[in-house]
């Protein structure tokens, strides 16, 4: 309508705002713009095609469209329920190596000597750095029912030595354990660095008033704390089951039978595994849509339910 | 500045701190000490090596390429650190020194990258990469990884906080965007600027799911593979396996050691934002 009644005044005006723009800041983003479009955004478009299509990934293999029959046949493949339940079990377990435990060794540990602090922040920092690989490796070692240094203190204690990876019942918090290894220490820096950002004055008063100590972290410092500790449960659960997905790669490979799979690394086995294309696109679309409203869902929650010290 | 509370709970802290601290950095340790031991006594639980040696070094530099990985490693993440610091630069100016059309949208593109798995990405650009021909090749390792969102997010805000009076002043005396960029804001920026460098080198130092999809010759490889080489082989020998994983670690912990205040701020602000 707008169109045919006033066509050419318009155009020329939106034409020559955005040619009175300044050149110069696409300049600056064109690389940045380019890598994303190539790398992330592109992909996920084709992806999302492909998710419609059965393809077997060698070049010059037909590609079949078939509707939305890889989404229905998806839900109904077992091996997806329970890496979707596997999923889960690593997001439940994960969140007390990474949030509870770090919340409470930060506010045990605020009135350390700087000495002692930065001595005890240096050594529990290091495993975010360490290699995933190598800890995998080394954890491996660690916990083989053989000879490892912890199955052989279970078995000096006179119990039978553990099957941590190999058994269906322990893989899964291994796995965890390993990836909650890495993040504990760091999360514990983070809360802490957000205790040090509490103005002192407001603890002060309220230990004037008679304040306890228990009160004050309960009234004053977790309220506080809040923003942080949404942030550690949001990064728990958006990226958490990923973080485990190198130890599950090289230490169990998803088994045995499947008891360390997820979501993340089905995937990885429908696209490379099994060559199936359009499988592994379906699935990874809707994790991306499912991670996708659960970070919109927390985020909304997160400006409601936080509180902010102005 | 929190003062000392006379709560007598002087104690809790450190009872809390010390196991901590131990589960933290005793597999670290135990690695080093197990790849320092003989064959003979790599079963003994001392907690130091009896009689050091650097036999399982030179076993596992023996068996596999550990040079040319560990070369390629340094290459892949000296390269891909500063291209993503240089694209980070260019695109958080842009943001910072002008208003344009769709700013708040390409901004919300950029932040909103995290959200989208790599697994979910990994086939296209596994295809992309595939019909480049440079599978195998240390340049397909690079290009997917010349950007960082988050380094533009982190650059963006480090920009922000930086005095506009100076850059409006510089522009004055007559200096371009770009002459300003990088005569007085970059210059200014060096403590952020290394934070982020430190901590996108060592992201990438570690990165191992993208060389393990695209490399497949042990000379083109990644140290990370290296160590994977070993783990999946038959037979546990844990000697080299822990040699190859202490080489891995090794530039990562240098840095630490010799920059570890900065280290443990870059990656604590990063994880506030």
């Amino acid at each position: 309508m707008s169109e045919t009644t006033m066509p050419f005044p318009r155009r020329a005006g939106l034409l020559s705002a955005i040619l009175r723009q300044p050149l110069a800041p696409w300049l600056y983003l064109a690389p940045a713009l380019v890598a994303l479009a190539v790398w992330i955004y592109g992909p996920l478009g084709y992806a999302l095609w492909l998710s419609f299509h059965e393809w077997n990934m060698l070049p010059f293999a037909p590609i079949r469209s078939v509707g939305t029959l890889n989404y229905e046949r998806l839900i109904d493949l077992p091996e997806m329920a329970q890496a979707l339940r596997n999923t889960l079990w690593y997001l439940l377990g994960l969140l007390p190596l990474t949030v509870a435990l770090p919340v409470a060794a930060a506010i045990l540990t605020q009135d350390l000597a700087p000495r002692w602090r930065n001595l005890y922040r240096g050594l529990i920092f290091v495993p975010l750095i360490i290699a995933p690989v190598a800890a995998a490796a080394v954890w491996r070692w660690l916990l083989d029912p053989g000879f490892g240094l912890v199955n052989m203190a279970i078995q000096a204690l006179g119990f039978y030595p553990v099957r941590f990876l190999q058994s269906p019942d322990l893989a899964i918090w291994t796995i965890v354990w390993i990836t909650g290894w890495k993040l504990i220490g760091f999360s514990t820096l983070i809360v802490s660095a957000s205790l040090a950002n509490i103005n002192p004055a407001l603890i002060e008063a309220a230990r004037l008033d008679g304040a306890t100590e228990w009160q004050v972290t309960r009234r004053i410092r977790l309220p506080l704390l809040s923003p942080v500790i949404f942030l550690l449960v949001l990064l728990t659960i958006l990226l958490g089951a990923q973080w485990s997905f190198t130890y599950i790669h090289v230490l169990t490979q998803g088994g045995p039978l499947g008891s360390s799979n997820n979501i993340y690394y089905l995937l990885w086995q429908f696209g490379f595994g099994s060559l199936a294309a359009g499988w592994a696109s379906a699935a990874g679309i809707l994790l991306f849509a499912g991670f996708g409203v659960v970070a919109a869902g927390l985020l909304w929650l997160m400006n409601r339910v936080t509180f902010h010290d102005n | 500045m929190t003062t000392k509370t006379a709560t007598g709970r002087g104690w809790v802290p450190h009872a809390v701190m010390i196991p901590l601290a131990i589960v933290s950095i005793f597999p670290v340790w135990w690695m080093f000490v197990t790849s320092l031991r003989p064959e003979n006594d790599i079963y003994s639980s001392l907690p130091w090596p009896g009689s050091p040696t650097l036999d399982n070094y030179t076993y596992a530099m023996d068996s596999i390429a550990v040079w040319p990985m560990l070369r390629n490693t340094a290459i892949y993440a000296v390269t891909s650190t500063l291209a993503q610091m240089l694209t980070a630069v260019l695109a958080a100016w842009a943001f910072v020194r002008w208003r344009f059309p769709l700013d708040k949208l390409l901004f919300a593109l950029i932040a909103l990258t995290w959200l989208v798995p790599f697994q979910v990405v990994m086939i296209p650009n596994y295809i992309l990469v595939s019909r480049l021909g440079l599978v195998d090749n240390l340049l397909a390792l690079l290009l997917p990884n010349m950007v960082s969102a988050f380094a533009i997010l982190l650059l963006v805000q480090s920009m922000r906080s930086f005095p506009t009076e100076v850059i409006e002043a510089a522009e004055m005396d007559g200096a371009g965007h770009w002459r300003v960029l990088w005569r007085v804001v970059v210059p200014n920026l060096r403590a952020p600027l290394a934070a982020l460098a430190i901590l996108l080198f060592i992201s990438t130092w570690n990165d191992y799911f993208w060389p393990l999809l695209l490399t497949r010759s042990e000379n083109s490889t990644v140290i990370q593979i290296g160590i994977q080489m070993f783990l999946t082989e038959e037979g546990n020998q844990w000697g080299p396996l822990m040699a190859i994983s202490s080489l891995a670690c090794l530039p990562v912990l240098a840095i630490y050691i010799a920059l570890q205040r900065q280290v443990i701020d870059s990656f604590v602000k990063a994880g506030m934002r």
